[in-house]
């Protein structure tokens, strides 16, 4: 492209996360999709790692010059940065399969992502949620935002201490039924749909990674996994495959390349890129309420210093006002 | 030399004054000499502007004599009388032990009557400024007959009402501008002259803040007063920086004085953006994080007057240290501030010349402190409606400007959409400096209407200018001293101001000389506010 701002950076995109442990690019399990999916697309990104939000569902966020994509918007960073045409993985899905693609897709984004908030924040003693979330925040913010996510991850999963052991037996079997499903489903392929990568790869593998590295040995979750050997075989050979070559250099294939500069969008003469217009109607009625408004102002201000004049005239303020200290003695 | 009889020669009631004599509880050697105290009821009253003076009141000429052979003897040379005892009546809930803490080390040290009358007015002032009674007062009697030279020391003290509330406009020092508050004050709960109190806060800059406090007179040894507060405060800044604060608060003022304030302060911030339009500069910075910090100011003021200064000077010094503690994550960083202010009387109509300038910086500290980040809320924002003149606040206002209405700036969020229309800028956040210098000069004068001069009504012309820039993360190899002169900001006008009692009003027209892309700054008619 020439521009100098952009070969400055290797590729504009750059991907706000949770730091990374666990000898994962990044420990958060709503985070690691979003980068494997950048990484299936090929597309050339910076990561930068966010310490001060871990209650915050904005985080993992996209940026792209001044365009931001978080995480609880339109569904989710990847439903963003698709919608937005920046980078799509799943364009080229045939028809048939999309049925079956997106109940895979809802079964782990649902359930299998169920069983691990459980395990991260009931189930385990806590150390693995301190690592990732709340290391580098002073120790009693961390303590007391950990106290307080436990609790929503409680309500959110229905659990009370009455239907504890029931609630916590549901979640398992349903995340065994999940492995059993994807394990019939992928088979001895190399993805889990056609012969590509697709988003639904990117979640499970996220999902996977974090349950095989993350999690403890005596974890029950991972046991289930591991007792499905082609998911173990597929988690460590796309690891390996994507996650620890080296980032490519390329430019980033998405079509919004096509597009100039991003990073002064309001520049851009693209048809593609408009800021967002607001309904004429809705503008002027907005002009209008704005004159409106002021005059309103004006009036009240006229009011109160109509009031302040004749109080300060006819009220008599007080002269100086020394300190008030009368001399003693 | 008139023989004080055994009369009693107070004036009951009439002339019990609000004073405080201190008294030593009868420690000193012993020195009682024999006078013709000897066995004498002598009561004596001080009245605070007159020392030494009991006033008899027209009483029988006998009475007369004896006091003017009293003042006689006073005047002539030091009068030896020690304290033997003293009594404290009225107080249901006080303890004991706190009013005797504020007033028997005064009268320890007397040993005469002059410095026994100087010590009441003292131990009165103090008493009084515990604010849990509603009335003191402090009668010297006579001590027991078979001590000669002796005196007793009565203190009578009418405790206020425990519960108080109470409206008003304040500012408060942290404040950058006015603020509505209502609070509810328990005194004296435990008897120990603690104060609790409860309020709530509506500020002009959208701030909203619950506190609780309590402020206790003396800690054991400690003989300065401790005040502590619990404080739950939220500001919405949105409009200008997209971001909202929250604050959950501790503080403890330490050191309390005329001169000198020395405050902790550990807090809990959260900064959010619930819209979602921050600029990157601004996102990078939202979040959790804990602020320990020990803030010492230094202020003189000896100018004539709080609402129109024409004579003197004035000066503050202020230095906020955060990041003390175990924990390297809390924020580090070092602000500090100075504030100079003078004001000559020109001799025609009344006028003065005020002048004042003003800087501040704000810098990081700790390992890699050149590429972090100054913390956003304790940057130096310059602009707003209040005026210059009188209150002492650092480097923060530029009238023209709107609130935090110039400095470096961030374009927030691009939305894109597919739709062919023309494009709005989304905007820009303000994110404040980590240096900032303003100046002004301000000529006061009165109006010709003699109307306007007995209300204090008067009218000014004045100039102002200030700048901001960024030093954080490795900015400040950009900086250079002559860019930072050049790029001023400035504006000039004239008003009218009204001071009234609760605060300080001006109607002024401002011109805009100079400004940049990005800043707020509108030539027009302005209203300015300041508290007194």
């Amino acid at each position: 492209m020439g521009d100098e701002r952009r070969e400055e950076k290797k590729g504009s995109l750059v991907l706000v996360a949770r730091k990374s442990c666990f000898g994962l690019p990044t420990a958060c399990p709503s985070c690691l999709p979003v980068y494997i999916y950048l990484r299936f697309a090929d597309a050339s990104f910076d990561i930068h790692f966010d310490v001060s939000n871990p209650d915050s569902d904005h985080v993992p966020y996209v940026e792209f010059g001044d365009y931001v994509a978080f995480n609880n918007e339109k569904g989710g960073v990847i439903e963003c940065l698709k919608e937005d045409s920046i980078v799509d993985l799943d364009s080229k899905l045939p028809s048939l399969s999309v049925p079956e693609w997106v109940s895979t897709k809802a079964m782990i984004s649902t359930w299998l992502a169920e069983a691990v908030q459980y395990e991260l924040w009931v189930a385990s003693d806590g150390s693995i949620a301190n690592k990732i979330y709340f290391s580098d925040l002073p120790w009693p913010i961390g303590k007391i935002l950990h106290w307080k996510q436990t609790r929503a991850v409680k309500q959110l999963c229905g659990i009370t201490s009455l239907n504890a052991v029931e609630k916590e037996a549901e979640i398992y079997r349903k995340a065994n039924i999940a492995y059993d499903a994807l394990s019939t489903r992928l088979g001895a392929q190399e993805f889990l749909f056609d012969s590509r990568p697709t988003t639904v790869d990117a979640i499970f593998l996220g999902h996977a990674l974090f349950v095989l590295h993350a999690l403890p040995d005596t974890s029950v979750l991972q046991n289930s996994l591991l007792k499905h050997a082609n998911l173990v075989t597929y988690a460590e050979y796309l690891k390996t495959d994507f996650l620890e070559a080296s980032s490519s250099s390329s430019i980033p294939r998405s079509p919004f390349d096509a597009s100039s500069s991003s990073s002064m969008p309001r520049k851009n003469a693209s048809s593609r890129w408009r800021s967002e217009p607001r309904p004429k109607a809705k503008r002027e009625r907005t002009e209008e309420e704005k004159i409106f408004r002021r005059r309103a102002k004006y009036f009240l201000a006229t009011q109160l210093v109509a009031v302040i004049v004749f109080l300060s005239l006819f009220g008599g303020a007080d002269g100086s006002e020394d300190a008030g200290d009368y001399e003693e003695d | 030399m008139a023989d004080p009889s055994e009369k009693d020669q107070n004036p009951t009631g009439e002339e019990k004054k609000e004073e405080k004599e201190p008294q030593e509880a009868g420690n000193g050697g012993g020195e009682g000499e024999n006078d013709d105290e000897n066995g004498e009821e002598e009561e004596y009253e001080e009245e605070e502007e007159e020392e030494g003076e009991g006033k008899g009141g027209g009483g029988p000429p006998t009475e007369r004599e004896k006091v003017q052979s009293l003042f006689r003897r006073l005047s002539s040379g030091p009068v030896r009388l020690r304290v033997h005892d003293v009594v404290i009546r009225g107080n249901a809930k006080t303890k004991d032990s706190v009013i005797e803490a504020e007033v028997l080390d005064a009268f320890r040290s007397a040993s005469t009557m002059q410095e026994l009358l100087q010590a009441a007015g003292v131990a009165n002032e103090r008493l009084r400024r515990l604010e849990v009674f509603d009335s003191v007062s402090i009668t010297l009697d006579a001590g027991p007959p078979e001590l000669p030279g002796t005196s007793n020391v009565i203190i009578d003290v009418v405790e206020a009402k425990p519960l108080t509330g109470d409206i008003g406009i304040f500012t408060k020092p942290e404040a950058r501008s006015w603020s509505l508050e209502g609070s509810v004050k328990l005194k004296n709960l435990f008897g120990y002259g603690d104060i609790w109190d409860a309020s709530g806060a509506y500020g002009w800059d959208q701030a909203s803040e619950i506190s609780a406090g309590l402020s206790l007179p003396r800690l054991k040894a400690i003989s300065t007063p401790l005040v502590g507060r619990v404080s739950l405060l939220s500001q919405d800044w949105l409009k200008f920086s997209s971001y909202k604060e929250r604050l959950l608060g501790l503080s403890f003022g330490l050191l309390s004085t005329t001169r000198h304030n020395l405050a902790y302060n550990l807090t809990w911030r959260t900064l959010t953006d619930p819209t979602g339009m921050a600029s990157k500069s601004v996102r990078r910075l939202l979040g959790h994080s804990l602020l320990s910090s020990i803030k010492y100011t230094y202020k003189i003021d000896h100018r004539d007057s709080h609402l129109r200064p024409t004579r003197g000077y004035a000066f503050l010094s202020s230095t906020q240290v955060g990041g003390l503690g175990p924990d390297s994550k809390s924020l580090r960083f070092i602000r500090q501030e100075f504030d100079l202010r003078g004001a000559f009387p020109l001799g025609f109509y009344n006028s003065a010349l005020n002048v004042g300038v003003a800087a501040g910086v704000i810098l990081p500290w700790g390992r890699g402190f050149m590429d972090l980040p100054s913390p956003l809320p304790e940057r130096f924002y310059v602009g707003g409606h209040s005026s210059p003149v009188c209150n002492l606040s650092g480097p923060a206002s530029l009238l023209g400007f709107r609130t935090r209405g110039s400095g470096p700036t961030d374009s927030r969020r691009f939305i894109p959409s597919k739709s062919d229309d023309s494009p709005t800028f989304p905007g820009s956040d303000v994110l404040g400096g980590d240096l900032a210098v303003t100046g002004f000069a301000d000529l006061s004068f009165d109006l010709p209407l003699k109307l306007f001069r007995e209300s204090g009504i008067h009218g000014h012309v004045f100039v102002n200018a200030g700048n901001l820039a960024k030093l954080t993360e490795n900015k400040f190899k950009d900086f250079s001293f002559r860019k930072f002169g050049e790029s001023f900001r400035s504006s000039a006008g004239f008003g009218i101001i009204f001071p009234t009692k609760l605060f300080r009003m001006e109607i002024n027209y401002c011109y805009i000389l100079k400004q940049f892309e990005h800043d707020h700054g509108k030539t027009g008619i302005q209203f300015n506010f300041s508290s007194p």
